[in-house]
């Protein structure tokens, strides 16, 4: 009951609860989105690198086809496997025979390469790429903002 | 008495935690998905070289010499430039010679990629500029082996 003199009212009203029915369906729509934009990483990446940065970089298609290559610190990492030099022809057609034929006709190599790796070594894993004809490269870089 | 029908209301379904379920979720996937999309430069290399090819002989009017020295000093036909330099270069002299003209790349084994890198980037930056006003250019580029020179 209220008291009637307005001298003592005191206020009454509880604060009502936070409705939190639509907190679910809001996460819910967070994972979703999260789900569709990004993927799983594969491999885990036990070499160093920073790729460097272009202007001229595009995205990469086909993820099935792609093979990745990282090179860091003079270590090498074929998808999840590190390997060293004479052994990256191996791999990469160890991971060709694993994809199937449509792809491994477009097989392509994501190099992601330190900045400061040599040229040398660079080089040299080219020329191991030419000789299991992965000829298809895709030196991987960041997009560099533009001033 | 016997009237009576259950009037009892089925008590209503506890959603409490379908937020923290979600929020589990959530937190795993990003934890174990990345967001980067891989983005780079496509390139395509030649095939592996043979010992029957005798190597081409190019007349020297058609060839730029771009080369990357150790010390990541980037050159075009003996004069040092920039990678913005560079661009203009390869776009004025491949508009003159769309058809025959080679640009033939040197590097060092002691170069960094990061170098390389920027020079590749500056190259296509050219042909996407002359490729965006019409008309074809193919991109004849050749790379040289790498030069043991060191510091020079």
């Amino acid at each position: 009951m209220r008291k009637m003199s307005p001298l003592f009212h005191k206020s009454s009203h509880e604060i009502p609860g936070l409705n939190l029915a639509s907190l679910p369906d809001l996460i819910f729509t967070v994972l979703f989105f999260f789900m569709i934009v990004t993927h799983m990483r594969d491999d885990d990446v036990r070499v160093r690198y920073q790729v460097p940065a272009g202007t001229e970089v595009s995205k990469l298609q086909q993820r099935q086809a792609v093979v990745n290559v990282y090179v860091g610190e003079g270590k090498i990492q074929v998808n999840g496997r590190m390997t060293d030099l004479a052994h990256v022809a191996e791999c990469i057609n160890e991971e060709r025979k694993r994809m199937s034929p449509d792809n491994a006709e477009r097989l392509t190599v994501s190099l992601k390469a330190d900045k400061k790796t040599p040229m040398g070594l660079i080089a040299d894993l080219k020329a191991e790429l030419q000789k299991v004809f992965a000829l298809k490269i895709n030196y991987s870089g960041t997009v560099e903002k533009t001033r | 008495m016997f009237g009576r029908r259950y009037r009892e209301q089925i008590p209503e379904l506890n959603t409490s935690s379908t937020a923290d379920i979600s929020f589990m979720l959530l937190i795993f996937f990003l934890v174990t998905s990345s967001m980067d999309t891989d983005k780079g430069l496509m390139r395509q290399l030649p095939p592996p070289p043979t010992e029957q090819v005798a190597p081409q002989d190019v007349n020297h009017k058609h060839v730029m010499t771009v080369s990357l020295d150790a010390h990541d000093r980037l050159s075009c036909n003996g004069t040092l430039m920039t990678p913005q330099q560079l661009t203009q270069e390869v776009m004025t002299f491949v508009e003159s010679d769309p058809e025959q003209h080679v640009i033939s790349i040197e590097t060092d084994r002691q170069t960094t990629y990061e170098a390389y890198f920027r020079m590749q980037n500056a190259i296509v930056a050219a042909y996407r500029r002359l490729r965006a006003t019409g008309g074809e250019y193919p991109m004849r580029i050749s790379e040289q082996k790498p030069q043991e020179g060191g510091a020079r």
